[in-house]
């Protein structure tokens, strides 16, 4: 088995797949952080002209002032208990600022870096996935290769097995790599800090609405971790769905085509999600796993993170039983 | 003593969309034959060679090599196989001996020296560690069958191998695969619509047509009945020489020429007493009937269906 799955490895690394994914997100990453470092730089020179202050400066004061309206509204009898925990861990997080002495203006490697696989997690990361993917098994047999595979000693199960578990293995060094190559990079423009600030998390959805009563502060750095093991997970995910296509298609241009219109598609369908329930079932409406976390999602009576872990998990499931009763029933015919 | 056939198939059919391509084929191939698989295009040769390698589920019937079933026991019946079928598709991407690496990492049975000895068996030797999108066909053919026999197969099943072909490199392809089955010991099943390239290589031929069986025969049984030609000054004193001494009925076909089936009788002799009797021998050749006069007698008026 340990010989098949390096077979695999080997392939991938002479058709310089890997390669080009790491290279893509090296440049993307690069272009991100060096758009983030110029917004910065235009948001301070408008507050400081807005403002009469030095952002740079001046943020103490601030900070220092907004705590105490914090402090004073929680001490009012006619607040509710879900604006306290907000207003409690917003507290919390300028307090942090004040202590290690954070702007909270400046951006940090921490920060973009989960920043970066939260805007990529529902697009960009699956794209890089299918171009592992969308070709492990198709490209076989549009090269007519898939014959000679089939024609050894091996039960075709343990073929296919050694490819899926491959692509898992790539799933593992992709997000890691975004990762570090994120971490890295960023720390150029903003410098490598930022792992322990605090980050509000804990959000709900109760009947329709946001709720933050259970919200509270988590490290940086832990916060992250989270954001990167949802992005494993939907890179499992949507590898699981691309492999099946692989396999169930035999050309690698048609199987590229089917899933990546099936994920664009998934952008405006969601646009539906309110009114025609059944797209909450589709695995691409359920990607933005992240959002659950930050509570920047729109929020959908139904829909929350074990909802759409679920809903995924699913997809995976089914995907992988296909690809094997496929795979293993077939007529070689190429 | 009845040997274990290298290969068995009984009664087995295919059909798919609900058209029957093959139809009912029963063979047997006893070690170290080299077995011709001859048909026209769309007789059913590939479809029955893919059901021997496992790549098609027969719909019917049984494929047992060296005793194990495919169906049931894939993996001890797959590893008496080596075979090419149809073109040989390699890794483009990857060196020649990266090509035969990956295949040699499968089967654990395979060695480092097996495969530097493969190489050399194939002549490949000089351009192994190039990438395989640069070798011409007779090469990517010759790689083909170093993957084939790496784990040295008790049965080698090459669909339809010169295809696309020189000559130059069908007569060196052939070599090759009477040089291995002859070295390694090999049954070689091979299927093709070349009437030559059968009747050269092959101890045993079968004739499929729409998906059955017509014929399995040796091929020097089929090639057996040989004609003389004789070129010589008195043909008409030739005729009666030949049905004197031997009792031959010989024909006169052109002005100086005659031919006849002379069965076992020894050629030497007949000449030898032509020459004595005073006539002047300019040029004798056998002429074999091919197994060509034989497949169109058999497929004739067939329209592809």
């Amino acid at each position: 088995m340990f010989s098949l799955i390096e077979n695999e490895v080997i392939k991938m690394i002479s058709k310089k797949r890997l390669m080009f994914v790491f290279a893509i997100l090296v440049v993307l990453i690069t272009i991100f952080a060096y758009g983030q470092n110029q917004s910065l730089a235009k948001t301070k020179a408008q507050l400081s002209q807005r403002m009469g202050v030095t952002a740079t400066d001046d943020w103490r004061k601030l900070a220092d002032q907004q705590i105490i309206t914090i402090k004073n509204r929680l001490d009012s009898p006619y607040m509710d208990e879900k604006s306290k925990s907000s207003s409690r861990v917003r507290m919390e997080q300028l307090q942090y600022n004040l202590d290690n002495n954070i702007n909270p203006l400046e951006q940090s490697a921490a920060k973009f870096t989960t920043k970066f696989m939260e805007q990529a997690i529902f697009l960009f990361l699956p794209l890089l996935i299918i171009m592992l993917s969308s070709d492990m098994v198709s490209g076989e047999s549009s090269n007519g290769t898939i014959k000679l595979l089939l024609v050894r000693n091996v039960p075709r199960w343990k073929i296919l097995l050694s490819k899926y578990l491959t692509l898992m293995v790539l799933e593992v060094i992709v997000v890691f790599f975004s990762f570090v190559a994120s971490a890295i990079i960023s720390g150029f423009f903003f410098g490598f800090g930022g792992w322990f600030a605090p980050v509000a998390t804990g959000f709900k959805v109760l009947a329709g609405q946001l709720d933050s009563t259970g919200v509270r502060n988590v490290p940086q750095w832990q916060y992250s971790l989270m954001v990167y093991s949802l992005a494993y997970f939907v890179a499992f995910v949507v590898g699981s769905i691309s492999f099946m296509i692989s396999v169930l298609v035999k050309s690698t241009a048609a199987s590229i085509g089917i899933i990546m219109s099936t994920l664009v598609a998934g952008n405006f369908i969601s646009f539906f999600l309110s009114d025609w329930k059944i797209t909450r079932y589709m695995f691409m409406v359920n990607l933005r796993l992240t959002d659950y976390l930050s509570g920047s999602f729109q929020p959908i009576e139904g829909m929350n993170m074990v909802f759409s872990i679920y809903v995924l998990l699913g997809w995976a499931i089914a995907s992988i039983i296909i690809s094997f009763v496929y795979f293993t029933k077939q007529d070689i015919l190429v | 003593m009845q040997q274990t056939p290298v290969l068995e198939l009984i009664n087995l059919k295919k059909s798919i969309k609900g058209k029957e391509i093959v139809k009912g084929v029963t063979l047997t191939l006893y070690p170290s034959q080299i077995f011709g698989f001859l048909g026209p295009n769309g007789a059913g040769k590939t479809t029955t060679i893919r059901m021997i390698v496992g790549l098609i589920t027969p719909t019917e019937g049984s494929v047992t090599i060296c005793g194990h079933s495919v169906a049931h026991d894939f993996v001890k019946a797959l590893s008496n196989i080596g075979c090419i079928i149809e073109s040989p598709d390699m890794y483009n991407y990857l060196t020649g001996m990266e090509n035969l690496l990956q295949f040699a990492a499968m089967d654990k049975r395979i060695t480092q020296q097996r495969i530097k000895d493969v190489v050399e068996m194939v002549g490949l030797q000089h351009r192994v560690n190039d990438r395989a999108h640069t070798y011409s066909l007779g090469m990517r053919q010759r790689l083909g069958i170093a993957q084939a026999i790496m784990s040295k197969p008790k049965l080698l099943i090459l669909d339809e191998p010169t295809n696309g072909l020189d000559p130059a490199g069908m007569t060196e392809f052939r070599q090759l695969i009477r040089t291995l089955a002859y070295e390694e010991g090999m049954s070689v099943f091979v299927s093709s619509h070349l009437l030559m390239e059968i009747q050269q290589m092959c101890d045993v031929v079968s004739i499929i047509k729409q998906g059955s069986v017509i014929t399995t025969a040796n091929v020097q049984d089929i090639l057996h009945d040989d004609k003389i030609e004789w070129q010589l000054n008195h043909p008409e004193k030739a005729i009666a020489l030949l049905s004197e001494h031997w009792a031959i009925n010989a024909v006169q076909l052109k002005k100086n020429t005659i031919s006849a089936d002379i069965n076992q009788h020894p050629l030497d002799k007949i000449n030898e007493c032509f020459i004595k009797e005073g006539l002047a021998l300019t040029y004798c050749s056998a002429k074999q009937s091919t197994l060509e006069d034989l497949f169109l007698e058999l497929t004739e008026g067939d329209e592809i269906v």
